[in-house]
């Protein structure tokens, strides 16, 4: 089952096409990256699923419920942080979880307590938001879509600002809450964020998804290369000429990108690789096996986006 | 009407502690002082100066009530109909999934209940103030100067029945005042606007309009003319400036009311959030 289903989903804004033609699956119990450049169209997607703004045309469905016809149905069991979380900061934070409560059914109070100790606010839940740092911010935001006991949590740029521990809090968070049987759609422009956090993604550029699959899959689905550098790269690549793994060699600044070929396994040839070059007195300074269909698509992407800025 | 709403909106109000306190000291405390100072002055000098209470000071006092208590109503309702979006929260209660109509109508009986609290609280001051510090001397008419006299209400204390319809009109006077403001400020979306808007038009074009007799029967459209109309008598003039009926001041206020929480909840309904 699809918890969120899209078709033919757009929105301009006069002339400008933000969002445009967009199919998206999220199917149910998997952490789902929406994964794009700054500009992309990411919220403005998010705010037509959630009813903060019109589809200018196309279709959307919510757990099964087409909105905004069935919107109240629908974004009952939805949980959502947009953009950064706002709260009233002259409110204590459980005051303002009660603000959101009291919106939905009468159970969502009873939630409250619960919701502050599972994101670690239990202790500051009666200071006010004003005293908060962004980070609590954040966790007070997760807190309060937990409220409806959401089958979907829909994340916007959910990391924005956080510290790296406070980045690795969040990432077991959320694979906390998929572990549990909840579907969460996290957008964001960070490929590796995506990467350690997601099953399914859709990359998505001007307002078009351009590719959308399992990680695995579209990991699977391009060349395996090898980022590699070592005291000698020259040196170093001599060693490797003849290697039967390798497809290509070339360099790039200060190292050099090995290409495997397709049907080779791919551990095991990186393995052989490093060995041949220690065994031939390469001293190596990186070796960083990566993904080439999904990073160089992303990239494809943001580089074109900024040579057009 | 869901009273969680209701609850949840009052709170937002009741703990912005700079509003609670203007509103407090624009209505609460004027009312202290002038009774204190009355109180004194007749202490010290009881042939010059009245009693503090009966029928003269509380017109006098409701006349200040009446403005002070709009104000206090319009800085509140100003505050309801931006302090969600302002602040960011509007969109998250959006996300609730629960109806932007619902969201809106559960201003109305916060705000009130709000003032309804602060207001009576001014008005017990007055009702209490005028009862008790009241005189034995009743409405007479004297001679101040050459073929110029005055009318005083005397110093009687207030009756019951004056004192349930005073406060009955000053609860309209409020209500209308906020209902306005919450409207206003829902559709102009900026608080500090909102309410420079609506003080020009309660302090300063109201007032005047009410005086321009070329506008004629235009003025009964006024809010402060259909206010006055449902005031009780001696507290406003048996023979008001602008004659208007019952049914048409009545009228002329439910269209005050209405035509804003219309266009608020409209505002609401439909703005990206």
């Amino acid at each position: 089952m699809n918890v969120v289903e899209t078709t033919g989903l757009t929105k301009r804004f006069g002339s400008r096409v933000a969002v445009q033609d967009v199919d998206l699956r999220v199917p149910a119990g998997s952490a789902f990256g929406y994964l794009g450049p700054n500009g992309a169209g990411k919220t403005t997607l998010i705010r037509m699923l959630l009813g903060l703004t019109n589809a200018t045309s196309g279709e959307m469905r919510l757990l099964g419920r087409p909105v905004p016809a069935e919107r109240k149905a629908a974004l009952a069991r939805v949980g959502a942080i947009v953009e950064e979380p706002r709260f009233h900061r002259h409110l204590t934070g459980r005051e303002n979880l009660s603000v959101i409560a009291a919106a939905r059914e009468p159970e969502a109070h009873a939630r409250i307590d619960g919701a502050l100790a599972r994101v670690g606010l239990a202790e500051r839940a009666d200071d006010r938001v004003k005293r908060y740092s962004l980070g609590m911010r954040q966790r007070l935001g997760v807190a309060r879509s937990l409220l409806a006991d959401p089958e979907l949590l829909i994340l916007d740029e959910p990391t924005n600002g956080l510290d790296p521990a406070g980045i690795q809090e969040f990432r077991h968070m959320i694979r906390g809450f998929v572990g549990e049987g909840r579907t969460v759609l996290l957008s964001s422009h960070l490929l590796d964020e995506v990467e350690k956090i997601c099953d399914e993604v859709a990359i998505v550029d001007r307002g078009r998804v351009v590719v959308q699959g399992s990680i695995a899959e579209l990991a699977a689905d391009g060349k395996q290369t090898i980022l590699v550098a070592t005291s000698d790269n020259e040196e170093a690549r001599r060693i490797l000429g003849e290697h039967q793994a390798i497809h290509s060699l070339s360099p790039e600044n200060g190292h050099f990108r090995i290409t495997l070929h397709p049907d080779v396994e791919a551990v095991a040839a990186a393995g052989d690789i490093s060995r041949r070059l220690v065994l031939g007195g390469a001293a190596i300074q990186r070796f960083e096996p990566s993904r080439v269909s999904l990073e160089q698509r992303f990239l494809e992407i943001t580089t074109r986006l900024e040579e057009a800025a | 009407m869901n009273m969680r709403l209701v609850n949840a909106e009052f709170l937002k109000l009741r703990k912005r502690r700079g509003l609670v306190i203007a509103a407090l000291v624009i209505t609460v405390l004027p009312l202290l002082i002038a009774f204190t100072t009355l109180v004194v002055l007749h202490a010290n000098n009881p042939v010059k100066n009245g009693p503090a209470g009966g029928m003269e000071n509380f017109s006098g006092s409701m006349e200040i009530l009446i403005l002070l208590s709009s104000v206090a109503a319009i800085l509140v309702g100003a505050t309801l109909g931006t302090g969600d979006v302002g602040s960011g929260v509007f969109r998250e209660l959006v996300v609730t999934g629960r109806s932007r109509v619902a969201l809106f109508a559960a201003r109305v009986p916060a705000g009130v209940g709000l003032l309804l609290i602060v207001v009576g609280g001014a008005f017990a001051i007055t009702a209490i103030g005028s009862t008790v510090f009241a005189g034995s001397e009743g409405p007479h008419t004297e001679q101040v100067g050459p073929g110029s006299w005055e009318t005083s209400l005397g110093f009687l204390a207030p009756s019951g029945m004056l004192l349930l319809k005073s406060a009955g009109w000053l609860a309209l006077s409020t209500v209308v005042a906020m209902v306005l403001a919450l409207g206003v400020a829902s559709l102009v979306g900026s608080r500090g606007t909102s309410i420079g808007i609506l003080l020009g038009l309660w302090i300063v074009a109201m007032p005047v309009l009410k005086e321009l007799g070329v506008l004629g029967s235009l003025r009964q459209g006024v809010v402060g003319v259909a206010i006055d109309r449902l005031g009780p008598v001696p507290l406003v003039p048996s023979d008001p400036a602008v004659p208007m009926s019952l049914a048409a001041a009545v009228a002329v206020l439910l269209a005050w009311a209405a035509v804003p929480l219309a266009v608020g909840a409209w505002r609401t309904a439909t703005q990206d959030a």
